[in-house]
């Protein structure tokens, strides 16, 4: 089994604090794998380093063995959805067409054939009789629909996507997670930031456990372990400057309890 | 409308109002852009701070030639730009107080220039202080060449680099992660912003410039969700707001072209926001009362429509008095009842009973079956 990403001895910091210490982390080839950790564990800039938006202070990063400048095409990303402003003035097809930009090349407009693209991908994700829509007029499970759609026209063979279930109500939850095991099954790569602890063991391969510090990562099965989430949520973590935000070390109540309560913030379902 | 007639007549007229549209259109097209990655300030900015760029091209070169200070201003501009980058990247002030900061510092450098040259004995100096409110007057043929030519590449790199300047607006970490050069884009597209500025300091002057990159990208913002179309739109009203004002100011003695253009363009934007269908405030507070009005005359339609549920008939008629005490607010009940009747979901029985028409009793069991929890059916 090849590694899909590789990252080794990464450091990211924002001014003196460090963000990311000394990361470690294989990613095999054809696995849904999450990146869990507290509020400023530093997941959100994991991501954002593999795409090479935050400069690291140190480290290296491979995908399929290679640099991300070399291999950026293989390379999906689905930002927050709350990073863009939605009152930009333009339509879901528009938006979803983006997707093809890196590979229209300079001085051209996508044509005919980008723009049936875009449409099926929106259809994969069940937002084709949404095409013209502006964007503005969207709900946020549909706002996700459309970012993962965007990043589905790329045809990547690794995906990088930042909270795609946030906000979402429990049908959209389904639907993309249906569509993130369809693009296992066609041998691409997925790693999700992911909040809700509850779902990783049926969601995921693969998980990382991540507070500044990789606490663990491996096989779900294996490392998805009350011990190796104390760590990551509870305990001090060995690690001095601890971000601010990072939950109380004191430990109450069973585990399971305090964990559901951590991550699970759903919209209620409308009708 | 002699202004109007000498806009076809005067040659004079006719060549500022040229240069006027053709300043008008790029810096409301290159303000879309600046409108919608909210650096609207920023225009603000680096007008300002082309001022001391104006004063220094013409104590270094002595010549008043518009190309000449055009130059000083945009390398100004950019400077003063690139300063207010540096310090919100290296230190911990936030970018509006680095803005506000750059901005008063050139501006008032500008002006101790510009005081120098005045007091200079020089009788060439005359004339450089119109770059503070603008004279469109001033504007001469080979003024408005030079313009039109620069104004041409500004709008000719927005065409070349439509696409990749509007993944830069809308979501640049994404526009990174495909593969553009994000930040070389962001240089051009600001470089134009600084170009599409400059081209106006002479006729709307460096203190409201920014008037000419904010309002009409406002303006166009609210008739249209089309990227192209605002562009566009924005560029059309600037260039309208610019001939206007100038015109105004031209034919009529000597008021400051700036504010003129400034007081065109706003009533544009007072229009724009008032009445654009969609996002104008007249319609969408006219959707609101509507809305509000039909769903306090449901209200009463299903409080008619649960009482006779009671009894064997739909059409059962009941008293006025009993709606008026399910209803809230009080009292509207009667105003609700007509407005039933007019469409014909209600009819009046005697003095105080009314009922459900059939027509009236099918609309009740539609918005009950559509929206069951809204409603408090039996």
């Amino acid at each position: 089994m090849s590694a899909a990403v590789e990252v080794r001895d990464l450091t990211v910091a924002y001014r003196e604090r460090p963000v990311l210490w000394d990361i470690d982390l294989i990613v095999p080839e054809g696995v849904l794998m999450a990146i869990v950790g507290p509020n400023g564990a530093g997941k959100t800039t994991l991501i954002k380093a593999v795409l090479g938006l935050v400069k690291p202070a140190a480290g290296e990063i491979l995908i399929y063995g290679k640099s991300f400048a070399s291999q950026q095409r293989r390379v999906g990303y689905v930002p927050q959805r709350g990073s863009v402003d939605w009152d930009f003035p333009t339509n879901v097809l528009d938006v979803v067409t983006m997707g093809l930009y890196g590979r229209i090349g300079w001085f051209r407009r996508p044509g005919r054939a980008d723009r049936t693209k875009a449409l099926h991908a929106l259809e994969k994700v069940g937002m084709a009789d949404h095409a013209d829509r502006q964007i503005s007029q969207l709900s946020g499970g549909q706002q996700q629909r459309v970012f993962l759609a965007r990043a589905l026209v790329q045809d990547a063979d690794v995906y990088l996507m930042d909270e795609p279930f946030q906000g979402v109500d429990a049908t959209t939850e389904r639907a993309i997670i249906a569509l993130l095991r369809e693009l296992r099954s066609d041998g691409k790569t997925v790693v999700v930031v992911h909040h809700d602890l509850q779902t990783v063991p049926e969601y995921f391969d693969e998980v990382l456990l991540l507070n500044v510090r990789r606490l663990a990562s491996g096989p779900v099965g294996d490392v998805f372990t009350e011990e190796n989430l104390r760590k990551t949520y509870g305990g001090r973590v060995g690690f001095v400057g601890a971000p601010a935000g990072s939950p109380p070390i004191a430990n109450r109540g069973p585990l399971p309890e305090r964990l559901g309560g951590v991550s699970r913030s759903r919209e209620p379902s409308r009708n | 409308m002699d202004v109007l007639i000498d806009l076809f007549s005067d040659y004079t007229l006719r060549v500022v109002a040229l240069g006027a549209a053709i300043l008008g259109m790029s810096s409301g097209a290159l303000g879309a852009f600046a409108v919608l990655r909210r650096q609207s300030l920023l225009g603000d900015a680096i007008s300002h701070a082309a001022l001391p760029g104006i004063a220094l091209a013409f104590l270094l070169t002595g010549s008043k030639a518009p190309l000449v200070l055009v130059l000083g201003a945009a390398i100004a501009g950019w400077l003063g730009t690139l300063l207010i980058l540096a310090v919100t990247e290296t230190s911990r002030i936030k970018y509006d107080s680095a803005l506000g900061m750059m901005l008063s510092v050139f501006f008032g450098f500008g002006l101790v220039l510009l005081t120098f040259i005045q007091k200079r004995p020089d009788a060439n100096q005359a004339g450089l202080d119109t770059y503070l409110f603008g004279q469109a007057a001033s504007l001469r043929v080979s003024d408005v060449i030079t313009m039109a030519s620069i104004a041409a590449l500004a709008l000719a790199g927005v065409a070349v680099f439509w696409k990749e300047f509007k993944v830069l607006s809308f979501d640049p970490d994404f526009g990174r992660s495909i593969g553009f050069p994000i930040r070389r884009l962001d240089i051009g597209l600001t470089t134009l912003l600084v170009i599409s500025i400059v081209i106006g300091l002479q006729t709307v002057g460096v203190v409201l410039m920014s008037a000419m990159i904010i309002s009409p990208a406002a303006a166009a913002r609210q008739w249209t969700d089309r990227l192209g179309r605002m562009v566009i739109l924005s560029g059309l009203f600037g260039a309208v707001a610019g001939v206007t004002g100038a015109a105004l100011s031209s034919a009529k003695a000597n008021l400051p072209t700036g504010p003129t253009i400034v007081v065109a363009v706003s009533a544009i934007v007072a229009v724009s926001l008032l009445l654009a269908p969609n996002r104008g405030m007249v319609w969408s507070r006219l959707r609101a009362w509507r809305a509000g009005r039909r769903l306090r005359m449901d209200a009463v339609l299903m409080d008619l429509f649960l009482l006779a549920t009671q009894h064997d008939s739909a059409e059962y008629p009941h008293d006025r008095r009993v709606l008026d005490a399910m209803s809230f607010p009080r009292g509207a009940t009667t105003r609700n009842l007509r407005l039933l009747e007019d469409r014909g979901y209600v009819q009046r029985i005697d003095a105080t009973r009314w009922a459900l028409t059939a027509v009236g009793a099918d609309r009740a069991r539609m918005l009950a079956h559509e929206n069951p929890s809204e409603w408090r059916t039996a």
